[in-house]
């Protein structure tokens, strides 16, 4: 019996041990961070996907575009070039991805949305310590998300990083008129693709100049084609992924982000008209925090000039634009190398700045 | 050339006992690429009928029955940590076994219940943020579902079927998540040797 008592307690005292060398594991781990955990937030559970190198607490928070896109469709070379220096912040938004929850559609709007992004930096603190820094960067739809997110509370945020960023939805009906004459002109000219250029200039004759949902839709999808174009003919970059890709063919269920995707977008982009009443420029100027603008040359989905609008019009004293030349809506994918290496910067240049020096 | 039917008749198993007239089934749960899990289950004969046929061969029994069917299973996702989840539904089961012991089967459960597991999760409200226990939540799932399989006569592990599972979480997010899955398992019996 004394024996039995002496196992048992070797046992528990072996697997107290374990259990503490388990638990502190995190704090030693903050180099190479891959972590996953849920916000719960307006009867939403939302994924944070946490990867890369927190060692300063600094952490680069991702919006995907969309809306029903990925969180995690961001990794490739560029990010995996950011993780190795800060910690990265994949979030599946509500609706999107892993994320799931329990709520009307009444409770999908870019508002609540915003207050959701708010809500993952709380966690964050709580979870990592309220010495926490991080930076914001929006893509595309993240872009329109990322500026609703900032004009309610930008305190939480070193920096705001827009990439391609469509904060004005509604007025995107119009830069497409305008660039796809410009750049089918420009590629017929150069004997690129012509019967491809011919087809968009004639999309362009047939669509109604006033913003509609199905005209807008047959001109959003033939953005990603005009893309292709561009890269098969040499004047933008391919995408790349990296060596090992993004890996997600595991990790997200195809059937049922497609299931979300028809979900939200049916909600916010049909129900909510995002693409024929959103337009964010007005909140730009209250966002005064430091903000770095990326967008392709070529970017025939949220057109450049959309990026020049946005930098002229936003309150931040410390901003720049970055127009890369062989991107279209991609450049994390088209330039990775580029796009990490100024992201990196700006994260360098920002990261001990207060809120204070900005407001 | 078959000969006129038939003779239906209602099964003598009324004064069986409840392991008489009940199988129980343990199988594959899952949809190969993304989740994969574990069901067990048990289905206990409400009604059965059986029709013989008098053909130049002999008879042949054809048998239709109505089970009554619950199951509770586990599946996961091995290449995320978001995908837990605790299934159990409940309903009736019609399956025809034919005279070579091929069997077809329609399942309706209305009665299910899914419970997805979450990895550590922060409730945020308003200013607060709170650390949930057992993450998680709870949805209205009922399934329906087709496949076949064969029965062994008077075998401890009395056949096996393969199903195909359409479950409806509800209210996921804000509409209703269809989930299909599939069901390989097999049946297996404590019945009195006769």
């Amino acid at each position: 019996m004394r024996q039995f008592k002496r196992s048992f307690l070797n046992l528990v005292v072996l697997t107290i041990t374990i259990c503490s060398v388990a638990s502190c594991s995190d704090d030693e781990n903050l180099n190479d961070l891959d972590e996953t955990i849920f916000v719960r937030h307006r009867n939403a559970d939302m994924p944070a996907y946490i990867r890369g190198n927190a060692s300063e607490k600094v952490f680069l928070i991702t919006l995907n575009g969309g809306p029903g896109g990925v969180g995690l469709e961001f990794r490739g070379k560029a990010f995996d070039e950011i993780e190795n220096q800060y910690g990265v912040v994949y979030f599946d938004q509500r609706g999107s991805g892993n994320s799931q929850g329990n709520y009307d559609k009444d409770e999908i709007n870019i508002d609540i949305m915003a207050e959701d992004v708010l809500a993952l930096a709380k966690v964050m603190k709580r979870k990592f310590g309220s010495d926490s820094r991080f930076f914001l960067l929006g893509q595309s739809w993240g872009g329109a998300l990322g500026v609703a997110t900032l004009q309610k509370d930008q305190s939480d945020f070193k920096g705001w990083i827009d990439v391609d960023g469509a904060y004005n939805a509604a007025g995107l009906y119009d830069l497409y008129l305008e660039t796809f004459t410009t750049t089918a002109n420009t590629q017929i000219a150069l004997a690129n693709s012509v019967d491809f250029w011919e087809s968009v200039l004639e999309l362009v004759s047939q669509v109604d100049p006033i913003n509609n949902v199905n005209d807008f839709s047959k001109l959003n999808r033939k953005a990603p084609e005009a893309e292709a174009k561009l890269a098969q003919d040499g004047i933008i970059n391919s995408e790349d992924t990296g060596v090992e890709g993004n890996n997600l063919n595991f990790v997200y269920n195809p059937r049922i982000n497609q299931w979300n995707g028809i979900q939200i977008g049916s909600i916010i982009t049909g129900d909510q008209g995002l693409f024929q009443t959103t337009d964010l420029t007005s909140q730009l100027p209250k966002i005064t925090i430091p903000s770095l603008f990326i967008s392709g040359q070529y970017d025939m989905v949220v057109p450049i000039v959309s990026a020049q609008t946005a930098f002229e019009t936003i309150g931040s004293a410390s901003k720049e634009l970055l127009i890369f030349n062989r991107s279209g809506h991609s450049p994390p994918f088209s330039e990775p190398d580029r796009f990490a290496t100024e992201v990196l910067r700006f994260m360098d240049e920002h990261k001990q700045s207060s809120a204070t020096d900005y407001n | 050339m078959y000969v006129l039917c038939i003779q239906a008749q209602q099964d003598k198993t009324d004064d069986s006992s409840f392991l008489d007239k009940t199988e129980f089934k343990v199988g594959y749960y899952g949809n190969v690429l993304w989740d994969n899990g574990l069901n067990l289950g048990a289905e206990y004969v409400w009604k059965e009928k059986k029709k013989v046929k008098e053909t130049k061969k002999g008879q042949k029994t054809i048998t239709h029955q109505f089970l009554v069917n619950g199951i509770l299973g586990y599946s996961t996702n091995f290449a995320n940590k978001t995908d837990n989840g605790l299934h159990t539904y409940y309903g009736l089961i019609w399956r025809r076994t034919s005279p070579k012991r091929w069997q077809f089967q329609v399942e309706l459960n209305p009665l299910g219940y899914y419970r997805s597991f979450l990895p550590e999760t922060f409730k945020v409200d308003g200013g607060d943020v709170s650390k949930v226990r057992l993450p998680g939540r709870s949805y209205y799932t009922p399934t329906i579902a087709f496949g076949i399989g064969r029965l062994r006569h008077g075998k401890r592990r009395s056949g096996w079927y393969l199903n195909f599972n359409c479950a409806f979480r509800t209210n996921y997010n804000a509409g209703v998540l269809p989930t299909y899955s599939i069901q390989y398992g097999h049946r297996f019996n404590f019945k009195k040797k006769k």
